[in-house]
């Protein structure tokens, strides 16, 4: 194994939040198979492989599965109800985040756009240390 | 190789409790050794499965609960694999009695998960997903299953009836089994009209929150009937991990369950027509729909006929009854006594000792323990009768 990570490489998730900070969403893509890897990591789970590419993600796509958390986590009691969905993206991985719109007004099926935005106070309370920079994406209807 | 069998088993009452963790292991250990020598006469290895150190701020539940069994010297470990903890603890004690290194080895379980309230087991369970996406968003364990429900329901002919028809046959068992948490029947409309606690998904779908612990003694065939137990074996044992974050699997194809059960199936030279009985991991309800479909009780998209007489299930159904204890739904699913929870149903089930919900003629058993949401890490056990053999 050739690799030799450091917290700059988009395999490392300091990497990745880094590169999604600036507005880019990065995948690993495996130069063997092709399976996209949200966030990027230094091996394919679909075959092994650790030839892993690392390119710039659409940032459309659709709602693959959804639901709404009406009995939240501690830190995020203030959000509740907050919309969650699978998203198949555009460029063919798969990513969960929040959905910027109530969960009676979201499908499957339905176009999204990944957004990008700094944690909130809440946020920021119960995140760890190494967390406090890192954005959080929110799926916005199209 | 020797053969593994489960020679007793014991449990603490489940729910709200008033003892901590270990005492509740203590409660459950006398019974597994009611009738027999003391566990420092017996027992030469220990297994705990636990989920969460937060409940209770303690972890070294391997040195805690040997030494509250009077058990000294003796290797001893916590095992953690969210839900399925209590099923890994199972397979660790299995295999160090098949190659031969132990005799006896105790395997349990442990969760105190009521004493930080709803939310703090709301918090603690979210630690099982992914922390750099899934848990920064906001999911809690409800919702990852909701994620599988909602797309079961797009994808089959499933509707949310059919899931609530599920929670009202595992508590109609239930009301048969005094170990149960929640040992009352209940309708249909009771779980359509429950609160949402992450659409579809309502909070009769939901298995509770409690404390509770349990085990089982693992031994060789030789040393159970030399002890005057009545045995069953365990024919099989498998395990597999999948992706932590749940949008990077096939959402409605449990690969990961499919994976484990067919390895234990393949150890006991069966196939799943031979299974009788199988304690799924039921946490929702979507959930017994789905295991049902992965470990080959059910065609592609009907597993949500659990619920219905053999008879009445689609072509291609085996006979199997499910999660006839009453399931994680209203037997209880203190996290990490759960897969152990799963192993004593099965052993009295196989041992004429489950009483008024006996399933008649039972000769052979799957259980399933997941952690994590659906297949992030699947055990798999298939337990016989000595008979069967
Ligand atoms: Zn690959």
């Amino acid at each position: 194994m050739t690799d030799n990570l450091d917290a700059t490489d988009p395999r490392t998730l300091p990497g990745f939040f880094d590169a999604l900070a600036d507005g880019t969403l990065l995948g690993g893509v495996c130069t063997d198979c092709e399976q996209v890897l949200l966030p990027p990591r230094p091996a394919c789970y679909a075959c092994g492989s650790r030839a892993v590419d690392v390119e710039p993600q659409a940032r459309e796509g659709q709602v693959f599965s959804y639901t709404a958390v009406h009995t939240p986590p501690p830190g995020f009691a203030a959000d509740a109800p907050y919309t969650i969905a699978v998203v198949e993206l555009a460029d063919g991985g798969r990513l969960l985040g929040r959905v910027a719109a109530d969960y009676a007004d979201v499908a499957i099926g339905d176009s999204v756009e990944l957004t990008v935005r700094e944690l909130t106070a809440a946020e920021r309370e119960v995140a760890l240390d190494y967390e406090v920079d890192w954005p959080v994406h929110v799926f916005e209807p199209r | 190789m020797p053969e593994p069998v489960i020679a007793s088993v014991g449990a603490s009452p489940l729910g709200r409790t008033d003892l901590p963790g270990r005492d509740l292991f203590s409660v459950a250990l006398a019974e597994a050794f009611d009738g027999l020598p003391d566990p420092a006469d017996l027992v030469e290895a220990v297994y705990v499965g636990n989920q969460s150190e937060s409940y209770e701020h303690q972890i070294m539940h391997g040195t805690l609960l040997a030494e509250w069994a009077g058990l000294r010297y003796v290797p001893a470990e916590r095992v953690e694999g969210c839900a399925a903890a209590g099923a890994l603890a199972l397979r660790h004690a299995v295999k160090d009695v098949r190659n031969g290194e132990h005799e006896a080895v105790l395997a349990c379980g442990v969760e105190k998960m009521t004493s930080a309230g709803t939310s703090g087991a709301t918090d603690a369970l979210s630690a099982a997903f992914d922390r750099a996406i899934e848990q920064r968003s906001g999911v809690t364990a409800p919702s990852q299953y909701a994620l599988l429900a909602q797309r079961y329901l797009h994808e089959t002919d499933a509707t949310e009836r059919d899931l609530a028809e599920i929670a009202v046959k595992n508590h109609a068992n239930a009301a048969r089994n005094p170990r149960a948490q929640f040992p009352e029947e209940i309708d249909v409309a009771t779980v359509l009209e429950s609160d949402p606690v992450a659409p579809p998904l309502k909070l009769f779908d939901c298995a509770p929150v409690g404390d509770g612990a349990a085990a089982v003694l693992v031994t060789t065939a030789e040393l159970a009937a030399d002890l005057d137990r009545p045995q069953v074996r365990v024919a099989g044992s498998g395990a597999s991990a999948n992706n932590i974050a749940v949008a990077e699997r096939d959402m409605t194809d449990i690969a990961g369950a499919r994976i484990a059960a067919e390895t234990a199936y393949e150890e006991a030279n069966i196939d799943a027509t031979a299974v009788d009985i199988a304690e799924v991991h039921d946490a929702f309800t979507v959930c017994e729909a789905l295991l049902a479909e992965a470990v080959g009780f059910a065609p592609p998209g009907t597993g949500y006929q659990s619920h219905r007489a053999p008879a009445e299930r689609a072509d291609g159904w085996t006979d199997v009854q499910l999660s006839p204890s009453g399931g994680l739904k209203a037997r209880g699913h203190p996290i990490g006594a759960t897969g152990i929870l799963q192993a004593l149903e099965a052993y009295e089930q196989l041992t004429g000792a489950a009483g008024d919900r006996a399933v008649e003629g039972a000769e052979t058993a799957l259980l399933l323990n997941e952690g994590g949401v659906a297949d992030a890490v699947t055990v798999g056990h298939v337990l016989t009768t000595a008979e069967a053999r």
